[in-house]
């Protein structure tokens, strides 16, 4: 079995693209959440989610034609077309080895739905659009990542929701560990969805302005959208092609609650991160940072800081979300945590949970890196994701010396 | 290519079950297979939207509360009260160990295209037609993710296992396949139900036309799903698998590659399933009557194997299932070993190919049941109380 390293990192997010623009944002704890402009949102009491305003995918993949590929998709491979660049490798080279792709998504191309329906709505059903079910299937996000890069392999999109990029990560890495993969990209994407907007704020789940996780006073989510992608390949090949590597990929952990849609359940919670650590080969206390789910609504947070606090006892480490400043971006989310973490580990800093004010009782003594990014060694960290469905998933990434 | 076979376990089939529109239950399908039974029904009392065709080869008559029971399947979308029967009849159809303990480590790898579309479609419908935006039904909220099968599934049968939605579209049989063995491989499992969903309804027979537009090809449902586990581990333990997955592989190139990327796909397949295209007795495949995907999936196969093996071309009996396709398939496949008993131990292959550039390949080894003999009506379709 081969170890697995992160050589390239591909962000396209809403505080910044590319991986030094995005390094810096979440280092400075920078906001992106904005007034909604992809929908109509003067209805909704709660206005406000993470756009990406300044996504412009024609500028961004090279062999796609965007008008065929929806929004999610054109995602999935603009951030993968970053991430290559990032990692150095030859686009070339890499179509010609063993390459795939693995995205994680929560809604795929939703965005294609709403449009059908809008149509179906004004027009009815003989009005819908001929060229739009075409682009419907969620496959695409990986097969777009396939097609821009010209791969040959895998190409795989796990639906898993709010944490498949997990899920992807975890895959991607028993596809290179095993051999049967040269190179992945891994990760997700989602876009900014007037029914998921108008679903989460009836669950009593979107707050007003912005999401401040592990506060007392916090009150949801924003959502949002974005594409987030990683190279992976085998520690030796990196070695000898003298890549950069931001971190080696340690293992994962995959649990069900099996008790609730959407209710997150602490101890389906506390036995994923034990399987995490079991699979990574790790102890509780080699855990340097804690890159939270965080999503900032009372019960995520609450069962997240319970189970944490139920497998590393009464001192965890740090654990602080990067959703305070992106906002939710759903199957992208917890490949953005991956990414936020293998750039603290590489710069030596902890990404703050900005919009803290106070702490939670509750929530006991976990330390979330309020409001400013802290200079840290950070050796081993524990990405969390968890979703609908209590799809549970964690990644564990080290620190190659 | 990526290829499962070097790192990821060969995969014993344990038990599997379908809801089909030509039957339920392993053996209703093996049944319907043998008979050559199509499906087609008359779908215009099935919603109140208007459809394109007056039949498809929906199953208009399927009710969740009938295999469940009233309790709890009442706000339930289609596809997955769907997945809840088809995984509750192969958890009946199996020895294998999902309960105390050993329900930690059983879980779920399950296909779709994007979900339940119509949820979703009506969710946003009630966006725009509703007096507020966000005056939408919550009940509904989970079944307009992709995700509320699969986890449905593991709250009703209390499996903690991995739980995972695979959106492989024509792909996912072969998917579910190789990211089950994947798993089971590296330690994440020991039981899966592996398997894929998909739901008829106006939003998919509207989109269905669309996609076949100048072809005659009836949209399907249903749901096939099979209890995977590792064949060692299996046969360590003096238990007989029906079927072993042997290898896959799974390619992806250009729209207009799509016959070599199969070809190369089948070849590397069989070379790490060990076995040689003579060997080959049938080949499953997606062939459903659109010319130019079908005639890149033939020159594929014809091409690999050349002309010997039998063709099995579900979809003219159970329609375009689109992410269910690819098991039944495979459903098909063990339903010709559960007919001949002369095929006992031989080889065959499941191809798939999709639109976009997509072409995998497995290889199945079939086995008589242990028992030998074609199963009786078996309780899966007894204890349906219909």
């Amino acid at each position: 079995m081969r170890r697995v390293v992160v050589t390239g990192l591909g962000p396209v997010s809403n505080v910044g693209t590319g991986a030094a623009a995005f390094g810096a944002a979440v280092r400075a704890g920078r906001s992106g959440v904005s007034p909604i402009t992809s929908f109509d949102a003067s209805g909704f009491p709660h206005r406000n989610a993470g756009e990406v305003r300044d996504f412009a995918p024609q500028e961004m993949v090279e062999r796609l034609d965007t008008a065929e590929w929806g929004r999610s998709s054109l995602f999935a491979a603009a951030a993968a077309r970053l991430a290559v660049a990032d990692a150095g490798l030859d686009p070339d080279e890499l179509s010609r080895a063993g390459a795939g792709s693995v995205m994680g998504t929560t809604s795929g191309e939703s965005q294609i739905i709403e449009r059908l329906t809008e149509e179906e709505v004004a027009g009815g059903w003989e009005s819908l659009s001929p060229h739009l079910p075409r682009q419907v299937p969620a496959s695409r996000l990986a097969y777009a990542v396939n097609r821009e890069l010209g791969l040959t392999g895998e190409a795989m999109t796990l639906a898993t929701a709010c944490s498949a990029g997990n899920y992807a990560i975890g895959y991607a890495y028993d596809l290179v560990r095993t051999g049967a993969a040269d190179y992945m990209l891994a990760g997700g994407a989602d876009s900014v969805l007037r029914w998921a907007h108008a679903g989460f704020f009836r669950l009593g789940a979107v707050a007003e302005d912005v999401s401040s996780p592990f506060d007392r006073d916090r009150s949801g989510i924003i959502t949002a959208e974005g594409g987030a992608a990683l190279v992976l390949e085998s520690l030796e090949g990196a070695l000898a092609r003298g890549a950069q590597i931001y971190g080696e990929v340690l293992g994962y952990g995959l649990n069900c609650d099996a008790d609730h849609m959407v209710s997150p359940d602490p101890v389906g919670i506390a036995e994923c991160m034990r399987r995490a650590h079991a699979n990574a080969g790790i102890e509780p206390g080699d855990v340097d940072y804690i890159c939270a789910h965080g999503t900032g609504t009372p019960a995520n947070d609450l069962a997240e800081a319970t189970a944490v606090l139920d497998v590393f006892g009464g001192a965890p480490p740090p654990i602080s979300s990067v959703k305070s400043m992106l906002g939710h971006t759903m199957g992208a989310s917890s490949a953005f945590g991956a990414i936020a973490s293998l750039i603290g580990m590489r710069e030596g800093f902890l990404p703050p949970t900005t919009n803290f004010s106070h702490h939670d009782p509750a929530l006991g003594g976990i330390d979330p890196v309020p409001n400013e990014a802290r200079p840290a060694d950070v050796r081993i960290v524990q990405n969390n994701g968890f979703a609908f469905g209590g799809n549970n998933a964690i990644t564990v990434f080290g620190r190659v010396s | 290519m990526s290829s499962t076979r070097g790192g990821s376990p060969v995969l014993a089939v344990t038990g599997w079950s379908a809801v089909s529109p030509i039957g339920t239950g392993a053996a209703g399908f093996t049944e319907a297979v043998r008979t050559g039974r199509t499906g087609g029904a008359d779908v215009s009392g099935m919603f109140d939207a208007p459809l394109p065709t007056g039949r498809a080869h929906a199953i208009p008559d399927f009710r969740a509360a009938d295999h469940l029971g009233r309790k709890g399947t009442r706000h339930l979308d289609r596809s997955t009260a769907l997945a809840l029967v088809a995984t509750k009849l192969a958890l009946e159809s199996t020895d294998a160990a999902v309960d105390g303990d050993a329900a930690g480590r059983a879980g779920l790898v399950l296909g779709t295209t994007a979900g339940s579309i119509r949820t979703t479609s009506e969710f946003s419908r009630d966006t725009l037609v509703e007096e507020r935006p966000y005056l939408v039904n919550p009940v509904m909220f989970p079944g307009a993710t992709i995700n509320c099968p699969a986890g449905s599934s593991a709250i009703r049968h209390k499996l903690r296992g991995v739980n995972a939605t695979v959106a492989g579209g024509q792909m996912a049989g072969l998917n579910v396949l190789r990211y089950g063995a994947h798993l089971i491989g590296g330690g994440h499992a020991d039981v899966l139900l592996a398997g894929a969903v998909e739901e008829f309804s106006p939003h998919m027979a509207w989109g269905h036309r669309a996609l076949t537009e100048g072809y005659d090809v009836p949209l399907g449902e249903g749901s096939a799903v099979f209890v995977v586990e590792d064949a060692e581990r299996v046969r360590s333990r003096g238990r007989t698998p029906e079927a072993e997955v042997l290898a896959s592989a799974f390619g992806t190139g250009g729209p207009d590659d799509t016959a070599r990327t199969l070809e190369a796909s089948v070849v590397r397949a069989l070379r790490l399933a060990g076995v040689g295209a003579d060997e080959v007795w049938g080949v499953a495949t997606g062939e459903h009557g659109v010319e130019g995907l079908d005639g890149a999936e033939d020159a594929g196969v014809r091409a690999a194997l050349g002309d010997g093996p039998v063709r099995i071309r579900v979809k003219r009996l159970v329609g375009e299932c689109n992410s269910a396709s690819g098991p039944f398939q495979l459903a098909a496949l063990l339903a010709h070993h559960r007919t001949d008993p002369g095929l006992d131990g031989r080889v065959s292959v499941l191809t798939s190919v999709s639109a976009d550039g997509a072409a995998g390949a497995a290889v199945v080894r079939g086995h008589r049941l242990p028992d030998g003999t074609v199963p009786a009506e078996t309780h899966d379709e007894e204890g349906d109380e219909l």
